[in-house]
């Protein structure tokens, strides 16, 4: 290996898992122990992001950018390790449970203050749960328990008890996604019911404060947001140095993917918020070779695209066409239509694997091999094509029902997204050749959702970001009622026998305590969902990070920020002036 | 002889966009998983050998995926098959598709689509030229040789329309209709849209040269020899506005071919598989590395070149001079004919 190629740290490895449990050995406590010295103090890292925030405020603003802010400038009381997927104590130092797995009591870190210097107290949870569970909060529902809210008490300024309505598996995994918000800053509008207003993006930085690594010092629409060391931060590392190691991270609004790329090889940025796009993996690769990146294949994503067929019972179709579209085996038949591989190497360029479930091999011990499967068979596809009465009555290559009206769908996708709208034309193409057409419409994403909301549409190739590989944290997805149960959400009763029963293993599954049970009931509603496949999934991408020689200490996993979700200990290397 | 040159290529690029489905090798919309981005196939005639052969390809062999490298494997000939399946040229092997201008990024023929996209954009640009020049000239014409009130609200109207942020209408007239439109409809639309905002520039140019025209000593005589209004406009003044009007048509047949582009972008102009050169530009715009690395999905851009050229040397004014020249008000012949 040249003293080059070492800079350039590719690690191909099989599984996130694995690349999980090797850097843990290192970094479990949240501190380089491994390094004799350790970073130095200082230093600037950018990276770029494609879009705007919404706001400052991150229990009304619900985008990736939010988010990412929220990461960066509050902090949680436990947080979920990345690369481990298990729980690690944050403004929590420790935590007990009751016997009846209703009760957790948590024991808040002594000694830690907000950026403006105010001690932090049990009193500042209790509010983020009465703020997150206030009406103009987006929050509530991540942290309802079967619709039911937790009680939050403080026996004193450091304990606090959370009471779950019913068992809850996952337990304290939830507080993950709740940030703790300042009780001083924001405690009056909250009583005056202003909190849906309050740290818009018009707030003046200063009046912000949270208990994260970083403060947020200028934000200027359209070009950067600038954070710096959070002085009071509570995290030292294993030598005892105050984190974070940077001074100041900047965070450049960059549109356009091409314009990211552009400036991450130019040395003007340091990294990206977003995965590498198949066609850059290449030339990525090649800098990464002469030490002018540093390139790691950190595994298959856990964010996949599904495409899905509007099963909802007020879709506006005509009997005769709901008839085949909202049929099962006409699901089948375009999963058999489908060359998954074909699919890889034309969308991914190969830097994919095919899969046909929403869990992919690195979900871990939820992912189950040798599921039913509908693979590569275009003649079984017009088999059952023709079961459903389609048949080419007029010679024209394309189907027709037995009215006569051609078999032709529409599929709409994102505009603008790539790997999207690529995946598209691929499954339209293939799904020709079965005498199925296919009209592909690409909108924006609000557009998009908006449909999706009114149920204005036939079919959708969308994708979805999973924050938490446990199925319990993804039941929007599985209940017949949930908001993002695609082809037919917010059921009132489950439409169907397989999804009656689908709720019923969550809802168990959900309430269980002991793992292997878990993992045995969320294997049978996997085996449900792929006898009745009520979307379809064709691959997952392999995720690339790239970043700047200059990035040290970083430790990027497959979901985002792929590596701004380590912030704290990022560090610039020795001597990596721009 | 230049002009002829012009139109003899503009008639080649119409026969070529409506013998498309004979000339292309493979249909619009067909994908080689295997050959992403492949480079333009050479025609060989002599292998490796040094031997004569009929035409041939040796085919593409993927040497990296993710790079779409490919290199030729010249130990195999596909010969070019003629007349064969309805297409002038192909070839046998599936695995060897005939790619004379490489391949996009989905592994489709870029000449097949050339050829394709020639019918939605060029037909569009011309049927929406053709629309905006009748009308520029319609209105121009009127407003020119009445004056007065008719020659204000004509202009105010054409200054009204050029002031129109016409994407933005554009988009707002999309909403109003369905998702997905026939290839037909859209193609009706974007030559109604094009005809629609391209009107003004020819009608304030026509207006200028009309109204400077009708004060002449033959338009004058014209009418006291008992010549109608109509006939004095169509007849005599008119054509003097012919060399401007020949410039607006180069002007705006690729700035239409562009718009086409612009539309379609915006989500109203033709929808994948439909290729148009404007949606292909578009397509291999999207990721800046890839014009350097496969300059072959320019190809469109060469063939609006190439029609634009060819538009303007066959409008070029009898003599072959240039253009430009020719579009001042007043320089017309009529002043030696009549």
């Amino acid at each position: 290996m040249t003293k080059t190629s070492k800079i350039a740290v590719t690690l191909v490895l099989a599984g996130a898992l694995v690349a999980a449990a090797l850097l843990a050995r290192h970094w479990v406590g949240g501190a380089p122990a491994g390094r004799a010295a350790g970073p130095s103090r200082g230093g600037e890292l950018v990276a770029t992001n494609r879009s705007e925030p919404t706001s400052f405020n991150r229990y009304t603003a619900v985008r990736s950018t939010d988010e990412l802010i929220s990461r960066l400038t509050q902090a949680r009381l436990v947080r979920i390790d990345r690369t481990t997927d298990a729980l690690e104590p944050r403004l929590a130092e420790r935590w007990t449970v009751s016997d009846d797995h209703l009760t957790y009591t948590l024991f808040l870190r002594q000694g830690v203050q907000f950026s403006d210097g105010v001690p932090f107290t049990s009193a500042d949870v209790v509010f983020s749960f009465q703020a997150a569970y206030d009406p103009s909060s987006q929050m509530a529902g991540e942290l309802d328990v079967a619709g039911q809210p937790l009680q939050v008490t403080a026996p004193d300024d450091h304990t606090v008890v959370l009471t779950f309505p019913s068992v809850y598996a996952p337990g304290l995994r939830m507080l993950d996604g709740l940030p703790i918000l300042p009780r001083h800053k924001l405690v009056a509008a909250l009583r005056e019911g202003r909190l849906g207003e309050m740290w818009g993006l018009a707030t003046p930085p200063a009046e912000l404060a949270g208990l994260g690594p970083f403060v947020l010092a200028e934000y200027t629409p359209g070009q950067r947001l600038v954070f710096t060391r959070n002085p009071h931060y509570w995290r030292r590392d294993a030598a005892g140095t105050p984190l974070p190691y940077l001074n100041r991270l900047v965070l450049a609004i960059v549109p356009d993917q091409n314009a990211e790329v552009l400036r991450l090889e130019a040395g003007q940025s340091d990294l990206m918020t977003s995965e590498t796009r198949p066609e850059d993996i290449a030339s990525f690769r090649d800098a990464a070779a002469a030490g002018r990146l540093q390139l790691v294949d950190v595994g298959v994503s856990r964010d996949t695209n599904l495409l899905w067929i509007n099963l909802r019972p007020d879709a506006k179709l005509s009997p005769a066409r709901r008839a085949w579209l909202q049929s099962e085996d006409f699901r089948k038949a375009i999963s058999y239509a489908v060359d998954r591989q074909q699919f890889v190497n034309t969308v991914y360029l190969g830097a994919a694997v095919p899969i046909y479930g929403p869990v992919t091999p690195s979900f871990g011990g939820w992912y189950v091999p040798g599921l039913p499967t509908y693979p590569y068979d275009p003649a079984r596809a017009r088999a059952l094509l023709a079961g459903l009465g389609l048949a080419d009555r007029n010679g024209d290559g394309v189907l027709e029902d037995r009215r006569g009206d051609p078999v032709r769908f529409s599929i709409l996708t994102q505009q603008g997204v790539d790997t999207r709208e690529r995946a598209a034309a691929v499954i339209q193409n293939q799904l020709r050749k079965v005498g199925v057409a296919v009209d592909v419409v690409s909108l924006d994403q609000l557009a998009l959702i908006q449909r999706f909301g009114t149920g204005d549409y036939e079919a959708m190739y969308f994708g979805v970001e999973t924050t938490d590989i446990d199925p319990a944290s993804n039941v929007a997805f599985w209940l017949s009622s949930g908001a993002f149960h695609f082809w037919n959400p917010g059921q009132p009763k489950p439409a169907t026998d397989w999804e009656a029963r689908i709720d019923e293993l969550m809802r168990r599954q959900v309430t269980t305590i002991d793992l292997a049970e878990r993992q045995q009931l969320f294997a049978e509603v996997q085996r449900i969902f792929a006898q009745h496949v009520p979307a379809l999934y064709f691959a997952a991408p392999e995720v690339y990070v790239a970043m700047s020689p200059r990035v040290a200490n970083a430790t990027p996993v497959p979901a985002r920020p792929q590596v701004l979700w380590n912030a704290d200990v990022l560090a610039v290397k020795e001597g990596g002036a721009r | 002889m230049t002009r002829a040159l012009g139109r003899l290529v503009v008639v080649l690029v119409v026969v070529a966009a409506a013998a498309a489905p004979w000339l292309a090798p493979h249909g619009s919309s067909d994908q080689f998983a295997d050959y992403l981005n492949a480079p333009p196939m050479r025609l060989h005639l002599l292998d490796t050998g040094g031997r004569w052969h009929r035409p041939f390809v040796h085919p593409l062999r993927l040497v990296d995926r993710l790079e779409s490298r490919y290199v030729e494997d010249d130990s195999r000939r596909v010969p070019v098959r003629w007349f064969a399946g309805g297409h002038l040229w192909s070839t046998d092997a599936p695995d060897a598709p005939l790619l004379l201008l490489g391949a996009d990024r989905l592994g489709r023929d870029v000449f097949s689509r050339l050829l394709f996209g020639a019918r939605a954009s060029v037909g569009v640009a011309l049927a929406g030229t053709l629309g905006a020049l009748l009308i520029g000239v319609l209105v121009g014409g009127l407003a020119g040789y009445a004056g007065g009130l008719a020659d204000e609200l004509a202009m105010q109207a054409a200054d009204f329309v050029l002031i129109l942020p016409a994407v933005y209408v554009v988009l707002a007239l999309r909403a109003t209709m369905p998702l997905v439109l026939e290839p037909a409809r859209i193609f009706v639309l974007i030559a109604t849209i094009l005809a629609l905002v391209g009107w003004p520039m020819a009608a304030r140019g026509v207006r200028a040269i009309i109204a400077a025209e009708r004060r002449r000593d033959y338009a004058a005589a014209a009418r006291s020899l008992g010549a109608g209004h109509l006939r004095v406009l169509v007849r005599h003044l008119l054509p003097a506005a012919r060399g401007f009007l020949a410039v607006q048509a180069t002007l705006l047949v690729p700035s239409f071919i562009l718009a086409e582009a612009t539309l379609s972008f915006v989500g109203l102009g033709f929808v994948e598989p439909t290729p148009s050169w404007g949606t292909m530009l578009y397509e291999a715009a999207r990721n800046v590395r890839d014009l350097g690395a496969f300059p072959w999905l320019l190809s469109p851009a060469a063939a609006i070149v190439l029609v634009a050229l060819a538009v303007q040397l066959a409008t070029a004014g009898d003599t072959g001079s240039g253009l430009l020249w020719r579009a001042g008000p007043g320089r017309a012949r009529n002043l030696q004919i009549d």
